[in-house]
C-alpha cells in the first residue's frame, strides 16, 4: 500500500472545504484495493499442467528374424511442445531384413511418466491418425493386420512393419494428427487432410546397410 | 383597479408593519479573477426596481421593503444568476458572476476550438465526422487525420497507429479514464464504442501530460457530448446496413438535462456482421457481435458538479479461419499460395479462432470551483477487462480458451486547474493506481502474460502563460513511479537459455519440476517534459514548436512473454532486463487559414533510446514440426516524417482536400528501417455541397497507399527435414502499392421543428480492388474486404 503515502503529503495543498470529499475518494480507494489485492496476494499461481503433453516419442524398429537388431529413433522435448526437441537414432537397418516397429509415447515430466499412447491415443483411436514418410531411403511399411483401428475404419498405424531395401541413407518422418477431416491408409504410409498435428518428428539420418 | 392594488399594497406593509426605506448595496466581480464587472444589470423581480453596475462594479438600490426579495444579475456573456435575500436592514452584497465561461472551458460554441493543448500537434474529430464511423471502430475514424494510420488484424480489430507507434505507446482517453484494456497487443483493440464519443482529439506526441508522460506516440482523448444547460430531452438514433459481410447496427442515444444542471445520458450499441468478402473470395470467420451500453448522470454548474458513469462493452470478434496455421510451413504455404486456404460460403456463425472481450468502466468524479483560485477535480475509476481468445482446439478444449485474462484496474486522481488569471494557467495533479491481472490457469495453455499486480504513482505540472497577442508559451513537466509486481513461471530450460541464472536467481520463490515459479518485482522511476510555443506571424498564418521528453517503462508482454502464442502460432519471447524506453520529440506546425485555403504542415522528429519491437527472429524446433521464432529486442532508433492536410474552396459548392503522410523509422543500432511503419500515402477528396438542397453533400475520395521500400529483412530460411529441401519463409516483403476509390453522399431532412432524418449513402472500395495492406497482421493469409456498399440513417430527436 506505499502508493498511498504520498496522498498525506498532497491533502495539505488543498483547501480544507474538499478535505471530506478527499477523504471519502481515499478510504474508497483504498477499501476497494484493499479487497482486490488481499483475495489473491498470498497465495501463488497455480501452474498450468498442460493436457496432452508429450516429451517422449521413441520408435523402436526390431528386426523380427533378429531380436539384437535393432534401430532405436527417440525424440526428447522435455517441455512439450513449448520448447525445442532433440532427435537422435541409435542403430541401422539391415538391406533386406523385415522390422516390426513399436511406438512409446510418454510424457515423461510427471512421475511416473504418462503413457500418452495407450492412455490417450488408443483409447481415442477414431480421432487419431499417424502418417509416415521416407525421403532418401529404401524403406517401405505396412500397416499390420492386428492394427487398431482408426478413423473412418483405417488402421491407425500403432503397429506396422517395415522392409529394408537396397543399401542407403536418409530420414523418417511420422506425424501424428487429431482430429483429421479425412484420413486415408490405403498408400500404407498414409495421408490426411484437415485436424491439428500434435506431432510432427523428421529424424535424419537413418541408414541401411 | 390601480388604485385598488395600492391601497392593497399600502394595507398590506401597514398590516405586517413593513420598512420600506433600507438600501441594497454591493459590487460585483468575476468569480474566476475577482475583476470588476461593469454594466451589469440588477433586477429585482417584486419591486420591478432596476439598477446597472458603474465602473467601479458597484450598485445601490434605495427604499426597498423588508422581506424576501429575488435579485436577477445579468450580464452580456455571463452566466444569468438569481440570488434570494431577506432585507432586514441595510444590506450590503457582493456578487460574482463569471465573466469567462467560454475561456474557462465549460460551454462549447459551435466552431469554436475545444483542444486540450496550446502548442501540441493537436487534431479534433468533431461529431458528424464521427458519426459517418457508427458502423465502424474507433481505429477507422482516427485514419482521417493525417499521420493516423492503423495496424490491423483483420478489418475489425484496429488499433490506431500515431506517426508510426502504436499499443502501449499510445494513451486513450475514454470520457476521463485512461483506457486500460490490455493494449499491450497489437490484436487487442481498444474496448471503445466509437458511438459514444462526441468529440476526439488526437495528440501527437506526449505533449499532453495530464494524462500520462509515456505517450511516445501520441494520446487520443475521446469526450462524450457536451453538457447543455437547459431544459430539454433529446436524443440520436443510428441505424445503418452493409452490403459486405451483410452488416447491421443500430446505435441509440437519450439525453435528459434540467435548468437546474441535473442531466441524465443512456447509450447503447449494438452491431453485427457476418464474413466478409475480398473481391475474390469469402473471408471464412471475419464475423463480429459487438454490444455496448453505457449511462451517466450528474449535476453541473458552473461552480460544481459531479458525475457518475457506467459503461459495458461486449465484442465478440471472430479471426480469418484462414490465419489460424501450425508449423512454419503452413504459414509458408499461405505466403506462397496467395490464397487463403479454409474459404466457406458466408456465414453469421463466429468460430475459433476468436476473440471474446467485454470490458467494463464506472467512474465518479467530482469538482468545484473556488474564488480567485481555480477549479479542482477528484476522480475515480474502476476497469475491469476480460479476455477470452479461443484457438482452434480439439475434443474436450474445443471450448476452453487459450487466454484467458482478467485485468482489474483502480485509479484515483486530483487535480487542480489555477485559471484566476487567464493569461497564465497553471494546472498540477497527482494520480494513483493499482491493476491487478490474474491469468487463468485453467486455458491447460502455459500463460504468456503472467498473473501481476502493477503500482503507478505521477505528478505533474503544466503552465499555459498567453505572452502577448500572438505568442502562447507552455511547459510542464511530469514524474511517474511504476512497480510491476508479477509471479511468473519460467520453464527451466528456457530459464537458463535466456541466462536469467546468472542474474536473476534471487527472484526464484518455488521450484517445480519442469518450472521455476519466479516473483520479479521491478521498479521505474520516469520523467516526461513538455515545451512549446504558439506564435501568430499574421491573422492568416500561425506556427507552432514543441519539444517532449517521454519515458515509458516496459509493458509485462515485453517483459514477460516466453512461450507459444497460440492465436499467432509463433513463439514470442520477451526479456526482463529491457529498461525503459526514453523518447525525445521534436516537432514543428505551420497553418494557414484563409478563407478559401486551409493548410496544416506538420513535421516531427523523434529520436527513441532503448526502443522495444517485436522482430521476427528464426525457427524453433519443436516436436509439432518447426515454429516461428519472434524476440523483443530493444535498439535506438529515430523516426521522422510530415504530415500534410489542405483544404481548397475551388466555388462556394466544390471543395478539394488533400492529406499526406511520410514517415522513415531507421533502426540506429542495425542500421536499417525499422519494422512495421506506414507507407507513404496520399488521400485526395473532391466534395460537392448544395445546402439549400436539404444540406447534400457527395464526395469522391481517392486513396492511395505506395509500397513500402524500407523495410527490415528478417527473411529466414528453414530445412524441410524431410526432403532437405530450404525454405525462404518470406514475412518481410511488404505487399504492393494500391489504390481505392470511395464515394460518399448524405442530404438531411427536416421532419419537424425539433427533429431531422439524415441519409448516407456511401460506397467503400468502389472499384472492388484486390489489396493487401502492410500493417495488417493478416496480410499473409487474404486480401483486404472488397467493394462495400453502406447505407445509414441518422434521426435527430
Amino acid at each position: 500500500m506505499n502508493t498511498l503515502n504520498f496522498k498525506t503529503m498532497k491533502i495539505n495543498f488543498l483547501n480544507s472545504n474538499i478535505m471530506k470529499t478527499t477523504k471519502f475518494f481515499l478510504s474508497l480507494f483504498l477499501c476497494v484495493a484493499l479487497a482486490t489485492s488481499c483475495s489473491n496476494d498470498d497465495d501463488n499461481p497455480d501452474p498450468v499442467n498442460e493436457e496432452e503433453l508429450i516429451t517422449n516419442v521413441i520408435l523402436t524398429f526390431t528386426n523380427n528374424a533378429d531380436s539384437n537388431d535393432t534401430v532405436v529413433m527417440s525424440s526428447i522435448a522435455p517441455d512439450g511442445q513449448d520448447g525445442t526437441s532433440t532427435e537422435t537414432i541409435v542403430g541401422s537397418f539391415t538391406s533386406g531384413a523385415t522390422y516390426s516397429l513399436r511406438l512409446a509415447i510418454t510424457n515423461a515430466s510427471e512421475t511416473p511418466a504418462d503413457d500418452v499412447l495407450n492412455d490417450d491415443i488408443i483409447p481415442e483411436a477414431d480421432e487419431h491418425f499417424f502418417t509416415y514418410a521416407v525421403n532418401s531411403i529404401n524403406l517401405t511399411m505396412a500397416r499390420d493386420a492386428g492394427d487398431v483401428d482408426g478413423p473412418d475404419g483405417n488402421k491407425l498405424g500403432v503397429n506396422t512393419t517395415w522392409t529394408a531395401g537396397a543399401a542407403s541413407t536418409g530420414n523418417v518422418q511420422i506425424t501424428l494428427v487429431h482430429e483429421p477431416t479425412g484420413a486415408d491408409d490405403s498408400n500404407e504410409f498414409g495421408s490426411v487432410t484437415g485436424g491439428s498435428e500434435d506431432l510432427n518428428i523428421t529424424f535424419t539420418g537413418a541408414e541401411i546397410q | 383597479m390601480k388604485q385598488i392594488s395600492i391601497l392593497l399594497c399600502f394595507v398590506t406593509c401597514i398590516v405586517y408593519g413593513q420598512d420600506c426605506r433600507y438600501s441594497l448595496k454591493g459590487s460585483v466581480k468575476d468569480f474566476h479573477d475577482g475583476s470588476i464587472i461593469q454594466d451589469v444589470t440588477l433586477y429585482i423581480e417584486q419591486l420591478n426596481k432596476y439598477t446597472t453596475t458603474n465602473i467601479k462594479g458597484e450598485f445601490s438600490f434605495a427604499d426597498i421593503c423588508s422581506g424576501s426579495i429575488v435579485l436577477v444579475v445579468s450580464h452580456v456573456n455571463c452566466e444569468t444568476k438569481t440570488i434570494n435575500i431577506t432585507i432586514d436592514g441595510d444590506i450590503e452584497k457582493d456578487i460574482t458572476l463569471e465573466h469567462h465561461v467560454e475561456e474557462l472551458n465549460e460551454v462549447t460554441v459551435s466552431g469554436a476550438s475545444n483542444k486540450e493543448t496550446s502548442t501540441a500537434q493537436e487534431s479534433l474529430i468533431k461529431s458528424d465526422a464521427i458519426e459517418d464511423f457508427s458502423s465502424a471502430s474507433l481505429g477507422d475514424v482516427l485514419k482521417t487525420v493525417s499521420g493516423v494510420s492503423s495496424i490491423n488484424t483483420g478489418s475489425t480489430i484496429v488499433k490506431p497507429v500515431i506517426n508510426g507507434l502504436h499499443s502501449s505507446r499510445v494513451i486513450i482517453m475514454n470520457n476521463g479514464v485512461r483506457l486500460q484494456d490490455q493494449e499491450w497487443g497489437i490484436e487487442h483493440a481498444p474496448n471503445i464504442d466509437i458511438n459514444g464519443a462526441g468529440e476526439i482529439s488526437v495528440i501527437k506526441g506526449s505533449g499532453a501530460l495530464a494524462y500520462g508522460g509515456d505517450a511516445i506516440g501520441g494520446v487520443v482523448v475521446v469526450k462524450p457530448s457536451r453538457y447543455i444547460s437547459a431544459d430539454t430531452l433529446y436524443g440520436r438514433t443510428i441505424v445503418g446496413g452493409q452490403t459486405n459481410g451483410r452488416g447491421y447496427n443500430v446505435s441509440s442515444t437519450l439525453n435528459r438535462n434540467y435548468n437546474s444542471g441535473w442531466f441524465a445520458q443512456i447509450q447503447g450499441t449494438y452491431k453485427r456482421n457476418g464474413d466478409f468478402k475480398a473481391p475474390d473470395y469469402n473471408l471464412t470467420n471475419t464475423g463480429l457481435d459487438s454490444k455496448s451500453i453505457s449511462g451517466r448522470f450528474g449535476k453541473r454548474d458552473f461552480e460544481s458538479g459531479f458525475e457518475v458513469y457506467y459503461s459495458y462493452l461486449d465484442n465478440e470478434i471472430g479471426i480469418l479461419g484462414a490465419s489460424h496455421v501450425g508449423s512454419i510451413f503452413d504459414l509458408e504455404r499461405a505466403i506462397n499460395s496467395g490464397q487463403p486456404n479454409l474459404i466457406e460460403d458466408f456465414s453469421y456463425d463466429i468460430n475459433a479462432p476468436k476473440q471474446e472481450v467485454t470490458h467494463q468502466m464506472a467512474k465518479a468524479s467530482y469538482f468545484k470551483r473556488f474564488q480567485n483560485f481555480g477549479k479542482v477535480n477528484l476522480q475515480y475509476d474502476y476497469q475491469h477487462n476480460q479476455r477470452f481468445e479461443f484457438d482452434v482446439r480439439i475434443g474436450d478444449r474445443r471450448d476452453i480458451p487459450a487466454i484467458d485474462l482478467t485485468l482489474q484496474t483502480h485509479t484515483i486522481s486530483a487535480d487542480v486547474n489555477l485559471d484566476a488569471n487567464l493569461n497564465r494557467k497553471i494546472d498540477f495533479g497527482i494520480i494513483g493506481r493499482f491493476q491487478d491481472n490474474f491469468a487463468n490457469p485453467a486455458t491447460g495453455v502455459r500463460r504468456l502474460i503472467p498473473d501481476y499486480e502493477k503500482y503507478d504513482f505521477g505528478a505533474y505540472i503544466t503552465v499555459d502563460w498567453q505572452v502577448s497577442d500572438e505568442t502562447i508559451f507552455d511547459a510542464g513537466i511530469r514524474y511517474d513511479f511504476n512497480r510491476i509486481d508479477a509471479k511468473k513461471f519460467y520453464l527451466k530450460s528456457r530459464w537458463d537459455e535466456r541466462g536469467y541464472d546468472d542474474d536473476f536467481s534471487d527472484i526464484i520463490i518455488e521450484e517445480l519440476a519442469t518450472q521455476f515459479l519466479t516473483n520479479p518485482v521491478f521498479d521505474y522511476h520516469n520523467i516526461s517534459a513538455s515545451v512549446g510555443l504558439k506564435y501568430d506571424i499574421n491573422d492568416t498564418s500561425q506556427i507552432i514548436g514543441n519539444y517532449n521528453l517521454a519515458s515509458r517503462p516496459p509493458n509485462v508482454s515485453e517483459l514477460f512473454s516466453d512461450g507459444l502464442h497460440h492465436s499467432a502460432a509463433r513463439f514470442e519471447i520477451g526479456d526482463i532486463r529491457f529498461d525503459k524506453e526514453i523518447a525525445n520529440r521534436f516537432s514543428a506546425s505551420y497553418v494557414y487559414k484563409a478563407q478559401k485555403l486551409n493548410l496544416l504542415a506538420e513535421v516531427f522528429y523523434n529520436r527513441i533510446k532503448d526502443f522495444i519491437y517485436l522482430r521476427p527472429f528464426d525457427f524453433i524446433n519443436t516436436i509439432r514440426g518447426p515454429f516461428p521464432l519472434w524476440e523483443y529486442q530493444q535498439t535506438n532508433a529515430e523516426l521522422y516524417g510530415i504530415d500534410f492536410t489542405a483544404t481548397y474552396e475551388l466555388t462556394n459548392k466544390f471543395q478539394l482536400e488533400n492529406k499526406t503522410a511520410f514517415i522513415r523509422g531507421t533502426d540506429l543500432e542495425a542500421n536499417s528501417p525499422l519494422i512495421d511503419i506506414p507507407a507513404f500515402n496520399t488521400t485526395n477528396k473532391i466534395r460537392y455541397t448544395n445546402e439549400t438542397w436539404h444540406n447534400f453533400s457527395a464526395s469522391l475520395k481517392s486513396e492511395w497507399v505506395f509500397v513500402q521500400n524500407k523495410y527490415p529483412n528478417f527473411n529466414f530460411e528453414v530445412t524441410n527435414q524431410l526432403t532437405n529441401e530450404s525454405i525462404l519463409i518470406d514475412i518481410s516483403t511488404p505487399p504492393p502499392a494500391y489504390h481505392l476509390l470511395h464515394f460518399s453522399s448524405e442530404a438531411t431532412f427536416a421532419l419537424s421543428k425539433a427533429t431531422n432524418l439524415n441519409i448516407t449513402l456511401g460506397v467503400n472500395n468502389l472499384f472492388n480492388t484486390s489489396y493487401r495492406n502492410y500493417l495488417n497482421r493478416l496480410r499473409f493469409f487474404a486480401d483486404d474486404v472488397g467493394r462495400n456498399i453502406t447505407l445509414q440513417l441518422q434521426l435527430n430527436y
